[in-house]
This record gives C-alpha cells, structure tokens and sequence, in this order.
C-alpha cells in the first residue's frame, strides 16, 4: 500500500472553500473523539450503576460508518486515496498527464456507480422500517454511504487534472460510459452504445476547437491536442460500432481497463470494488450487494479497535514519544556489538504494532534512526536494508490491527469460531519475537566488531531515560491489561489505550497543543483511516463475489484433490502467500483470501490461529518483496534512494525472514502453544 | 427461462438441515422439470441472519433459512414468541400452540412480501453460566448476555428483575472470557458450535423458551414459479421442515452430550425449582404484556396454553 502523500500541496482555498475544508476535518474530528468517549462512558455507568446507554454498541459502531465515509471523502479531497502503483510517479510528465486522466475517467465512473448502488441500498433499507437506536430510523445513518462516495465521485473528477479542459475530458468520457453501461444488456443497449459513442466522436472536434481557444498553449501543445483529439475519436467510433452490449462479455475487457487504470495510479478502492462490481453486473446480481458488505465490514462491533489504537499510535508517533524511545533502547542496548541494530528493530517493532501499517514507521522513523546507525559505523546498505525490514517486524505483535481483522474475518467463519482478538495476540507473540530476534542477529553480525566509539552502559542513564519515557513504556501494558485484565472488552480497551495516549501527550508531557496539534493529528488519523475502511469494505463486497461464485467451495475441492500431504500444502501456501503479499496490501488481502483459506486450511488440519500467523507473517515479506514490495518503495521515497538500490539492501533482510517465516510455518508449537497455555 | 434460487443459511455445510434443503432442491427439480433451481449457501457465508434479510431485501439472494433474531427483522410477531419464558413446558404443548398461530403469522410474512415455505425450531434455549445456578435469585446475581440487535430481551431480562448486557453474538465468548458476561441464554446447539460452554461450563436445563425458526423465500420468486407445481414445491419444502424439526431437537440433545463429554455440568431443575421460576415468571408477564409484544398476541397464547393443558389432562 502506498501512502500518497507524495503529492505536491495544493495552494488552501479561501473564503467559503476554506470554512467548508475546517467544517469537514471538525466534523471528522469529533466523531473520533465521540468514538474514543462512548465506550467508556458506557462501561463507566455499566460498572458504576448497572445500566449503560441504551444502543450505545451500536452508536459506536455507526461512528465506524461514519468515520470511514468521511475519511475517505476527505482521503479523496487531499488527493490521499491509497494507490497500489508508483508508476505515475515515475512517467515523464506528458504520460503523468496522460495517466490521470485515463484512471481518473475509470475511478470516477466505478464511483458514481457505487454512490447509484449506495443510493439503492439505503432505499431498500428504508422500505424495511428498522430503528437503529429508539425510534430513529437506521437509514438516516446509512445515508452517509451514498453521500460519502458522492463527494469521492466528485473529488476524484476534480483532482483527475488541474485544468478545466481535463475535467471536462473526465467528465464527458465517464459520462459515456455511464449512459453505456446502464443500457448494457437492455433491449435499446445497441443503440445506446451507438449513441453514445458515435455522439460524443462527433462532439470531439467542437470541444477542440472550444480547448484550442481558451487554453494559451504554444504551437507544439497545439498539435498535441489535436493529435490526441482525433486519436479519442477514432477510438470511440471504433467502440461505437464493435462493442458487445452484453454484459457477460463485456466482464473481461472491462476487468482489463480497470487493471490498466490502476497500474496508472487509479486508489485501491477503485480496483477492488469496480472489480466486484463488474463481476456481480455480469452476472445479473443487484451492485447493492457492495454498499450493503461495506456496511456489513464496517459497522462490524470489534471493528471500532482499529481508529481507536491508530488514533493511539499516531499520537505517540507525532509527539516526542519516538524519541523517548530511541534514547531508552539506546541507554539499554547502545553499548553492545550491534546495538543500534537492536535498538532499530525494537523501536520499529514498537510503532508499528499499533498502526499496523509498516509503511507509516519507515516514514516517521527513518530519520530518526538512520542517523543513529550511520554514527554506529553501519554501511548505508546495511542501515537501509534494516530500517526497511524491521518497517515491517511489528505485524505479529498486539495490538497490531492485521492481527485483530484477521480474527474478525477468519474469527466469523465457522471453521476457525474460536479465534477471538485475545488468541491472535497471543499467537502471535513468540513467531513475532522470534522475527525479532533474527533480524537483530542479522544485525548485529553487519555491525563493526571493535568496541570503538561504542558508549559504555550507564546505569544511571538507562534508570533515567526510563523514567523519562514510563508513559510510553507503559501503553502496551494499558492496552494488555485493559484487554487481558477481565474489565474490558476490545473495543473499550482501544479505547482506554487511545485515551490514556492522549492525556499523556497532550497534559503530562505537553507534545501536542490541544488547540492547534491535536485536530491536525485527528484529522490526519480520520484520513487514514478512512481511506483503509474505504478499502476494506469494497473489499468484503469483492469476497462476496466470490462466496456467491462458490469459489471456496470449488477451491477447497481442487486443491484437496490435488494436494494430499499436510506439508506439501503449507509449502503451496507459502509460495502463493508470498505473490499474494506482492502485490496486495495487507488489510485488504485479509478480507479477500483468508475467507478462502480458512476452509482450506481447516481441510488440511491446519489450526486457524497457525493459519492466521503464517499468513501474516508472508504478509510481512511481501511488503519487502524486490522492486514491487510497498516498503521498498516508502524506503526509496523516505531516504532518496532509487528502487533498485533498496530492493537490493533488503535482500539480506529477506532471506532472514524467510528462514523465520520456515520455522513459524513448519514448527506449529511456536504459535499454538501460547495461547493454548494462556488463551481461555 | 428456470427460476433460480438462491437460498442463504447459518447451518454448516453437510449439517443435516443442509442436507435436507438439499433433497428439498432436487424434489424440486424433479417436480418442476429443472424449472426451479435451488443453489445453497451455507455456514453463514453470506453473513449473520440479518445480512441475509438485507441481501433478499436487495435481491442477490431469494431465500434464507433463519431463526427469531431474523424473521424479527421483517414481521415482529415471531419474535413475540422469544419474549415469554417458561410460557411452554414441553414441545409438544408449544407445536399445539404454534399450529394455530401459524396461518396468521404466515399471512403477516405474506403481507410483508415472504412466503414462508416450511417452520423448524432449534429446540429449548437453555442457560449456560459460569457459576452453578438453579434458581432465579442465583441469575439476578449475574450479568446476562442479550443482543444487543434485540433490546426487547433486554427488557424481558429487566423485567425478571436480571441484569442484562446487551452485546454482540460475536463478543459472547471473549466476553465470557473476561468476564463482561456470566450467563448466557442459548440453545445447546450455538453454545457448542460457538464453544462458549468452556467458561460458562453450568447448563440449567430449563425450558426457558423453544427458538423458532423458518425457512422462507421472497413472494417475487415464488410467484415466478410455475402456478401449477406450487403444491408440489410446498410439499417437498414441508417435509424438508419436518425433517429439520426432529433432526434439530435431536441434534439439541446430541450436542448437549458432546457437551457433557468436554467438561460441560448439567443441573436438572427440582420439581419446586420450576415452580420458583414459574411464579417469577408469572409476576413479570404484566409487564411483558402489551408493552414488550401485543395484548392480543400475549393472551391468544395464555388461551391456546390453557386449551391444550385442559385437553391434555393437565
Ligand atoms: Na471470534
Ligand atoms: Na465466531
């Protein structure tokens, strides 16, 4: 997953576009706070009076809702929306051009169908006349779907071009294609298409001559545009008249446009739900089923967990935490051989098992650590091939949100009913140490083996920078306790994590400023966030796709047939998991494959908390894989280094992981026996 | 062009009510010539019971085979039956009831655009604690799980004078764990399928309430099947039902060995317990009654229960 905020800053609106911009991130921010709150006042009065707030589960949960369209809205109005490809960020820039318009024509299209399918789903929903708390009507909430991927459609045409001329390119082909694909399979689809095309073809060389006008180019820009004008028109007379009007075999061509859009930059979301919508319009299925597994995923009760720890490591990696830290591993471990190794792998390890995105670690850290390694006599290879590996180390441990969602996901089928959050985080625990371990090892045999310049242990200054950092050393221990202790559930141990980061940061150790540091940091947690849910709700309704094929089914039966030995099998997993991992990125390969392989993996005997540590682990390969992996790239934008050079450092790194994620797969105890000792 | 249905369930795959459907669905291939085509989803692949609602709502799916907290999402009267504890004491006392109630619920379904093809229950729920119970005043003690889609438990609970926490299905097993819950009202089925009878390891084996449940299909299909074969379709669906039926209170006893078998205590209520529970019981109904589900449902049940009891002998 790419995070693309590589984008250049856009000069802020004034006047009313301003106080429209400062509504929206407050309103985004209060819904987080409300998120944080409302947990714990019901717990509060649970405990303190013996009754809650009525519905107070399922407000929290709508929150999610609400947080996850907003978010993605506000995603998609920064031009922040997760791509899956870098390419645009390398093409020279008349190809950029080139590339936004065409993904922008395809993101906007799939959108404006989403908003027409959300607008179904929520019409459905009134006709049933269900309340979501007392005598509101549960529609009223669900409205924000539609209105959230209306303001997407929307931000996604604005941002396709900075100019007027590339929205109204956008704007007029994916109006084409909407008024297309309606009519595809109808009686009138033949002369729709006909229509369509052949119309807007006759409409090209008006709006050329229109753009030659208004646009002040210089001759060779001049060409270009009437080049590019009568290549568009041959193109859509072409599609005038050889398209099918069916929809079953328009699946594959359109699949294919959708592949090519994304490698040219089009966001995830896109990607996934325009497969799935494409799949279930080809085989006659209502495109509401999309809106209404989106809504399923998100309004999900432990589904909360994942703002509320983000929100917590977000303000732990914004305030002075970063630091604190770095000086107590430092103060522990920076007189050993191989110290600043071991200090990297553990603050690495730290942050990212809060956000769970690796990628957020190597950005917020790498400045802080490369510095420290480099002054270790570490070659620059060796130093960047660590911070980029160890960018990933922290997926195996709590409360670390792959590890949550696959127990939501895995946790709701009946082959693995006994996965719970609390089994994951124990599962994952000694396979995650053991990672650790292996890549300090790595470590500290790339580090300089004479004592040198290395600082001696102090006792004195490791009591002190402790002392120092006891309120970030603390939080794991506020967040297992909360969880572990018998007082809470998962979401209201998010929740006192989340709460207790923020009276820390904000009113003992003063980092963030209430007024102006703390709506920044909302605002950009909201953001993130929103653009994941975004992900992972088109993501379910690609699954269902799936489900509604019965491909589990017959997947389970092929391989089964084919693969007989237990190990054989693990081994296929591993191999398939790693491609997987490529080109994936993690959260949204656990809603799309792991609803797969839990019956697989159930078939072979497999337990489902092995099976979800495995997987994750490979997840963790993957975001290291040469050249397309999305740490790679994270590394190469963070410290200025091209692609190949840092694929090349990781591969070290790699093949210590491999030989990690060998014993995770092929030594099961190493998971089982945690949670099985400890698990009730 | 054939009818396909698609039919959605919570049961596992090879579980006996999918193997009934199935015979279900090649009764009515045979019957129709291959005009109506049933496809089957099952272990809840197509999610929780009011996903199922919504997908039929929307129309990915025709059919869907669901207990109480789904057939409450479209007609409320079902669940009426969910909300009176201890109003039945045997099964056969509740199928005399539920008899004549049933064409009148199956108008209600009618009404709300489903036809019912064939009634089932899962057998009695029974409650699963953490701490032996056997009486009222032992529960009060408690916190008891309710859904938290379904606040009207939650105010049967209340009005036993129970504590209720109302909370996912999915929370139910880390919420035993951690001790947000002690007692769990289930069918024996559920609790071993969800393996929340390892915490709450104490099994009172009350009568508190049968869970009801059917299996039914949008009127928009079923009136796109061949008029003339509807009886036949019906027919097949029926005895699919009655298959369900026997083999679910069967399998209730089953699973409540397989229960016993992995460390699960069963407490047999004493004759003087039950008539503990039924006076309490009895003391809430005023408030149950036209509040929680309406007066005329309430004592067209009391009224059908006496009938049987004075025919019965009782
Ligand atoms: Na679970
Ligand atoms: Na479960």
């Amino acid at each position: 997953m790419l995070v693309t905020d590589t984008a250049p800053p856009a000069a802020l609106p004034t006047g009313l576009r301003l106080w429209l911009r400062q509504g929206e991130n407050l309103l985004l921010c209060s819904i987080l706070v409300a998120l944080m709150v409302l947990p714990l006042l019901e717990a509060f009065l649970r405990k303190a009076f013996a009754s809650g707030i009525p519905g107070a589960t399922t407000l929290v949960q709508h929150c999610t809702l609400l947080i996850g369209m907003l978010g993605g809205a506000l995603a998609a109005r920064d031009s922040r929306l997760l791509a899956m490809s870098a390419l645009p960020t390398i093409l020279p820039p008349k190809w950029k051009v080139f590339a936004a318009l065409f993904s922008g024509t395809a993101a906007t299209t799939i959108t404006l169908f989403l908003t027409v399918a959300g607008i179904e789903f929520v019409k459905t929903e009134r006709a049933s006349g269900n309340f979501l708390v007392g005598t509101m009507p549960i529609w009223w909430v669900q409205t924000v779907t539609p209105i959230g991927f209306a303001l997407v459609t929307w931000r996604l045409l604005w941002n396709a071009s900075p100019k007027w001329w590339g929205r109204a390119v956008v704007f007029v082909a994916s109006g084409v294609l909407v008024w297309f694909i309606r009519d595809c399979g109808t009686e009138n689809g033949e002369l729709t298409r006909a229509m369509a095309f052949d119309g807007t073809a006759l409409l090209l060389p008006i709006l050329t001559v229109a753009l030659l006008r208004v646009e002040p180019t210089d001759s060779g820009a001049r060409l270009r545009i009437l080049w590019g004008s009568l290549g568009l028109t041959l193109l859509l007379v072409a599609l005038g008249s050889h398209l099918p009007t069916e929809p079953t075999k328009l699946v594959w061509p359109a699949i294919a446009a959708l592949l090519v859009a994304t490698v040219l930059g089009a966001p995830i979301f896109v990607t996934l739900g325009g497969a799935a919508m494409i799949l279930f319009w080809g085989e006659d299925l209502p495109i509401a089923s999309i809106p209404l597994d989106h809504y399923r995923l998100v309004t999900n009760a432990t589904l909360p967990t994942i703002p509320l720890f983000t929100l917590a490591g977000y303000l732990l990696a914004e305030g002075g935490a970063s630091k604190r830290l770095v000086g107590v591993f430092q103060a522990l471990f920076g007189s050993f051989r191989g110290g600043p190794a071991i200090v990297t792998a553990l603050v690495c390890t730290f942050f990212t098992s809060f956000t769970g995105a690796s990628g957020v670690t190597i950005l917020a850290m790498g400045g802080l650590l490369m510095p420290v390694m480099l002054a270790a006599r570490y070659s620059e290879r060796n130093a960047l091939g660590l911070l980029t590996g160890s960018g990933a180390l922290g997926l195996l441990f709590p409360p670390s949100l792959p590890l949550i969602l696959y127990a939501i996901i895995a946790g709701s089928k009946v082959q693995a009913a006994g996965v719970t959050i609390e089994k994951m985080f124990l599962a994952g625990l000694l396979p995650g140490l053991l990672l650790v371990a292996l890549t300090a090892w790595w470590g500290v045999s790339r580090g300089p083996k004479d004592a040198g310049d290395r600082p001696k242990f102090s006792g004195a200054t490791a009591r002190a920078t402790m002392w120092e950092a006891k309120w970030e050393l603390a939080v794991p221990f506020v967040a297992l306790g909360a969880l572990f202790g018998g007082i809470a559930t998962p979401v209201e141990a998010a929740a006192v994590t989340a709460l207790y980061v923020f009276i820390t940061t904000v009113f003992i150790h003063r980092d963030l400023k209430l007024t102006t540091d703390i709506p920044r940091v909302l605002t950009e947690c909201g953001l993130l966030v929103g653009g994941v849910l975004m992900i992972l709700g088109v993501a379910l309704g690609l699954t269902n796709y799936l489900v509604d094929a019965q491909i589990p089914d017959k997947a389970v039966t092929w391989v089964t047939g084919t693969i007989h030995s237990k190990w054989v099998f693990l081994l296929v997993l591993n191999v398939l998991l790693l491609l997987v991992g490529c080109f994936m990125d993690t959260f949204s390969a656990i809603v799309v494959v792991v609803p797969l392989l839990v019956p697989l993996g159930s078939a072979y005997g497999i337990d489902p908390l092995h099976l979800g540590i495995i997987f994750l682990a490979n997840m963790e390969l993957g975001l290291l894989a040469p050249t397309v992996g999305i740490n790679i790239f994270l590394a190469s934008y963070r410290f200025k280094k091209p692609v190949m050079e840092v694929s090349r450092a990781v591969l070290p790194m790699q093949g210590v992981l491999i030989i990690g994620v060998l014993l995770i797969t092929y030594f099961p105890p190493l998971t089982t026996w945690l949670p099985g000792w400890l698990g009730r | 062009a054939p009818v396909k249905i698609r039919l959605a369930t919570l049961a596992p795959k090879d579980s006996s009510p999918h193997k009934s459907l199935q015979q279900m669905g090649e009764a009515w291939k045979k019957s129709t010539g291959d005009q109506v085509q049933l496809t089957l989803f099952t272990d809840g692949t197509m999610g929780g019971e009011a996903d199922m609602v919504r997908r039929m709502r929307i129309g990915q799916i025709q059919a869907a085979m669901l207990t109480a907290p789904g057939l409450s999402q479209i007609e409320d009267s079902v669940g009426g039956l969910q909300l009176l504890p201890m109003m039945f004491r045997s099964l056969d006392e509740f199928d005399y009831v539920f008899e004549k109630l049933r064409p009148g619920l199956e108008k209600k379904f009618r009404d709300k655009g489903f036809e019912i093809l064939c009634w089932g229950d899962l057998g009695w729920v029974r409650l699963f604690s953490k701490q032996p119970a056997h009486r009222i005043d032992d529960y009060r003690k408690m916190k008891v799980f309710v859904w938290s889609g379904d606040s009207r438990s939650a105010d049967v609970m209340r009005a036993l004078r129970v504590n209720p926490v109302p909370a996912e299905q999915t929370d139910v097993l880390p919420g035993l764990q951690t001790g947000l819950f002690d007692m769990v009202p289930s069918v024996p089925i559920y609790a071993l399928a969800g393996q929340f009878f390892g915490p709450a390891s104490h099994m009172l084996e009350i009568n508190w309430v049968p869970l009801v449940g059917a299996t039914i299909v949008s009127k928009k299909s079923w009136d796109a099947t061949p008029a003339d074969k509807r009886a036949a379709l019906q027919q097949a669906a029926a005895e699919a039902g009655k298959q369900i039926r026997n083999r679910g209170r069967a399998e209730s006893d089953e699973a409540t060995a397989a229960m016993v078998k992995r460390g699960l205590k069963v407490t047999q209520p004493t004759p003087d317990d039950l008539a503990d529970w039924v006076r309490f019981t009895d003391e809430a109904y005023p408030k149950i009654r036209g509040k929680l589900i309406p007066a005329e449902m309430f004592d067209e049940v009391s009224k059908l229960v006496k009938e049987y009891r004075a025919k019965a002998g009782k």
